[in-house]
């Protein structure tokens, strides 16, 4: 699904934020990436949504090397990629649905089935009674679900997620690891990057330690009872 | 009643959200149309900045357009006097009269030819010294000379063309004595050029402040909404589709500005008919003073559009990562 060969980023000439990464991550996994700040987490995340290309080496989403896509080719990527961000991204002075909708419109959804789709992620959410909020009165938990939400409506293939429990609360956490875990099993590839051990041990998943741009250790999926209880 | 009571969290004032209303072309330009309304309406303050600094950016235009609209026709006026005079000693018959108003009229640049007699010019002459006729007395029609008058058309008015016209004239044979006021034109012409030039600088001065104006106004409005463009990229949205509504923002922003401030300059070009007349020395309303013309007013009307346009273009550029 989604693989990098020897991948090495720069944005200036003597600092390398990523270096000669490689990497391959199955179709339906789960992963956590992690390391302190600086690492190259969020750098490795923006390769594979299409916002940098990498200096050398390939970045390669379902077959396809993502750094020969044209202008017009990244948007049709990105339909098939959720991203959520530790700042959540979400448009203030719109509603809780417009800001979930959105997804749907830039792709050209008609406005009944936006309408349907928009309600039904946003009850899996658990904030359909907020439909018509304005996302700054809501809380940073109501927040990051919408984020998820908007991120998730159109069923990606691939979700991406920064720090996407950075500022909530463990009972915020825990509602928020379901969600991911729950996109998983209906087939979506989830790559995490967190330096939330403690999120990281909830979930027994694949992880992946970046530190300086490099990998330093990777630990395989551990028979996980999480998931069975899930 | 408990007056801590916690305020209730209101639910925003829902504006109605467009949706792709249905395929096809026309669908989608309704859908952006929509889009583009709803959008003025949910960033309502910075859209009437913007379409208030386009407003106000072309009524300084347009005021200095007027301005120079009205100084040009009463240089037309002026130039009216730019007239040459063949004088004669004699009477001209009838016959001479025709062979030289023939002759005249064939030299290209002759827009009128008139043949003053001697009774006439007396009749001028009196009239010029209204108040002082004891000075013409012993003054006969006899003394003064007969001539033509020949008018210019509006070309043939600068200072070369006059001096060719006369070179022309004083080949005819029978005319030796030609006036036409050569300081006069001379100068005339030089102040016409010279305030078209100053015109030209002024304005082009004008035009450059506006358009930097207006797509600086147009940049922080987009500026302040990059978190939009951002999303809209992030999901998925293709260029054009982030476009199109920022786009069709500007030309609806353009030519509401630039309809205001001429409406604006209508008013004040109005209130000035009215009220001017009490403290100039002329009546303004019967002085020919024009408001300007449809062809302007329509030019005024494109260069908003296209200056709300262009200017979104240009920013939009700066802020779509696409």
């Amino acid at each position: 699904m989604i693989q990098l060969h020897n991948v090495s980023l720069a944005y200036q000439q003597d600092a390398s934020a990523l270096n000669n990464i490689t990497l391959k991550i199955g179709k339906g996994e789960f992963i956590f990436l992690t390391g302190p700040s600086g690492a190259g987490k969020t750098s490795l995340l923006r390769l594979l949504y299409g916002a940098l290309t990498p200096n050398r080496g390939e970045v390669l989403i379902d077959g396809q090397n993502i750094s020969h896509l044209t202008a017009s080719q990244i948007p049709m990527l990105r339909r098939s990629i959720g991203v959520v961000f530790q700042d959540f991204k979400l448009l203030q002075n719109r509603s809780v649905f417009e800001n979930v909708a959105i997804t749907l419109e830039v792709q050209g959804w008609g406005r009944v089935d936006i309408g349907k789709k928009t309600m039904h992620i946003l009850k899996q959410m658990g904030i359909e009674s907020k439909y018509n909020f304005v996302t700054q009165r809501l809380s940073g938990g109501e927040q990051q679900r919408v984020a998820l939400a908007r991120a998730l409506v159109n069923d990606p293939k691939i979700l991406l997620a920064d720090e996407p429990t950075g500022n909530l609360d463990d009972a915020n956490k825990n509602q928020i690891l379901n969600i991911f875990k729950e996109a998983n099993i209906r087939g979506t590839t989830v790559i995490v990057a967190t330096h939330d051990r403690r999120l990281i041990e909830q979930s027994h998943k694949r992880l992946v330690t970046l530190n300086k741009g490099e990998i330093v250790e990777q630990m395989e999926k551990e028979a996980d009872s999480a998931d069975q209880a899930l | 009643m408990n007056k801590w009571k916690k305020k209730q969290t209101a639910p925003i004032k829902h504006f109605k959200r467009p949706t792709l209303a249905g395929d096809g072309i026309g669908g989608r330009a309704w859908f952006f149309l929509s889009r583009a309304v709803t959008n003025i309406r949910q960033n309502i303050f910075v859209n009437i900045v913007t379409i208030g600094t386009i407003t106000l950016a072309l009524l300084i235009v347009s005021l200095f357009l007027l301005v120079f609209v009205n100084l040009e026709s009463a240089a037309e006026n002026w130039s009216e006097r730019v007239q040459v005079t063949v004088y004669f000693d004699k009477d001209l018959s009838l016959q001479d009269q025709a062979v030289f108003r023939k002759k005249i009229s064939a030299i290209s640049g002759v827009s009128r030819v008139n043949y003053v007699t001697r009774d006439e010019a007396l009749r001028r002459f009196k009239s010029r010294l209204r108040g002082q006729e004891t000075l013409l007395e012993g003054v006969r029609a006899e003394v003064l000379p007969t001539s033509f008058e020949i008018a210019l058309k509006r070309t043939h008015r600068d200072t070369a063309a006059v001096e060719n016209f006369v070179s022309a004239l004083k080949r005819i044979p029978g005319i030796s004595e030609v006036q036409y006021g050569e300081e006069w034109v001379r100068r005339f012409n030089a102040f016409l050029n010279f305030m078209r030039l100053l015109g030209a600088l002024l304005g082009g001065f004008l035009v450059i402040a506006v358009i930097f104006i207006v797509s600086n106004t147009i940049k922080l409005t987009i500026y302040s909404r990059r978190d939009e463009l951002e999303v809209m990229s992030l999901v998925g949205a293709t260029r054009f589709f982030i476009q199109a509504p920022f786009l069709l923002e500007g030309l609806i922003q353009g030519v509401a500005g630039s309809a205001l401030s001429v409406v604006l300059l209508f008013g004040l070009y109005e209130g000035f008919l009215q009220n001017a007349g009490s403290f100039l020395t002329f009546n303004p309303a019967a002085s020919g003073l024009c408001f300007l013309p449809q062809e302007y007013i329509a030019g005024l009307l494109l260069a908003g559009a296209v200056l709300g346009f262009i200017g979104s273009l240009t920013s939009l550029k700066r802020f779509i990562t696409v």
